[in-house]
């Protein structure tokens, strides 16, 4: 059987495409998993920011309470989505031993990011971020980034992106842990 | 059959170099097609459509965000000394929604867009080869991240011409950016 040289060019230059296509979106999904996942399961680096308060705070100060390390930005629109449902959370299970931890990766000013999080009626800390401090959680490479600490300090689940509101109670009360399941008794 | 053989592998190999060059530029989230030299003569103003095209499933903000705290989409060039950037035209933004925030709209820019400069050089320009070189200030999004604003370094090129009418005095762009070729 002779073989049409047209034809196997077609051939070549469809599974090149596919190639080229399946490289770049394998790169990119590949990049957002493995970003900071080696933290999971290990005490989560401890650093310490100042506040819009202008006090400094460690993460070692929440040891004992869930923690949803939350890196934003006020550029960032997803962000935005997430913060109401943060302030709702905190209130609901603060009680609880939750702290929300909002990470500020802007570079407005603090003041800005202070009326920022003023409009949004933030209800927890908000420090002001270092990329040294991304750097330690495996670099932050996109907002929103969310990780889990439990009361133990070691990291439970990262969620890079945006994602539902029950995804994100969902891993609230895992950091929570049983004892805080005990207490919404 | 020799000969297709030969295609095939030239295919696949320009295929594979073509995919790492994709996933190189990808980083850079938008690509710029500079213009051919543009002709222009000392003295008159001339636009110069500059081509950007943004990675699929990415959009950035336009010109003009309708939220106050988003990163506008700026183009800053640095011409020679004696080449005027009188205006810089940015095209409409897009209003779109999206699925993090699906009662909004934003006003962005995807695909391909392209933002117009008018340039002038002054009748004392000698004319010549000149660069023009600039930045393109963005911030992009997809459907549930945001990248953090980057910058894309650019430049284009434009062929002075003398003035049909001449002039009296020549003097060569200066710094900081002339390249007079001829």
């Amino acid at each position: 059987m002779k073989r049409d040289p047209v034809i196997l060019i077609i051939v070549a230059v469809v599974i090149s495409l596919m190639l080229v296509f399946g490289i770049q979106k394998t790169r990119h999904q590949s990049s957002r998993q493995t970003s900071g996942s080696k933290l999971q399961g290990q005490l989560a680096p401890d650093f310490a920011l100042p506040s819009l308060e202008g006090r400094t705070l460690k993460l070692s100060d929440f040891r004992g309470k869930a923690v949803l390390l939350n890196f934003w930005a006020t550029w960032c629109e997803p962000c935005k989505v997430e913060m109401p449902w943060f302030v709702e959370l905190q209130s609901k299970y603060g009680p609880q031993g939750l702290q929300v931890l909002g990470v500020a990766m802007d570079d407005s000013g603090s003041k800005e990011i202070a009326e920022f999080s003023r409009k949004m009626g933030v209800n927890y800390p908000i420090l002001i971020g270092k990329d040294a401090v991304g750097d330690q959680y495996g670099g932050i490479p996109y907002l929103p980034s969310s990780f889990y600490i439990g009361r133990d300090g070691k990291v439970i689940d990262r969620i890079f992106g945006l994602v539902s509101r029950s995804d994100i109670e969902a891993d609230i009360q895992k950091a929570l842990g049983p004892t805080g399941q005990v207490a919404e008794k | 059959m020799t000969a297709a053989r030969v295609l095939l592998a030239l295919a696949l190999g320009s295929s594979l170099a073509a995919a790492q060059d994709f996933s190189r530029t990808k980083q850079d989230w938008i690509s710029f097609h500079p213009p051919e030299p543009v002709e222009i003569h000392r003295g008159s103003s001339t636009s110069i459509e500059l081509g950007f095209r943004i990675a699929s499933g990415l959009h950035i903000n336009s010109h003009l965000p309708r939220q106050e705290y988003l990163k506008k989409t700026e183009l800053n060039l640095d011409p020679p000394t004696d080449i005027v950037i009188e205006k810089v035209r940015y095209p409409a933004g897009e209003d779109q929604s999206f699925p993090f925030a699906p009662e909004e709209k934003l006003s962005v820019y995807s695909g391909d867009f392209s933002i117009a400069v008018l340039v002038r050089p002054l009748k004392t320009v000698l004319p010549a080869k000149y660069a023009i070189h600039g930045v393109l200030k963005y911030q992009a999004c997809d459907k549930a991240v945001c990248y953090p604003p980057k910058q894309l370094p650019l430049s284009f090129e434009v062929q002075i011409l003398k003035n049909p009418g001449g002039e009296k005095r020549r003097n060569p762009a200066q710094s900081p950016h002339a390249h007079p070729s001829g």
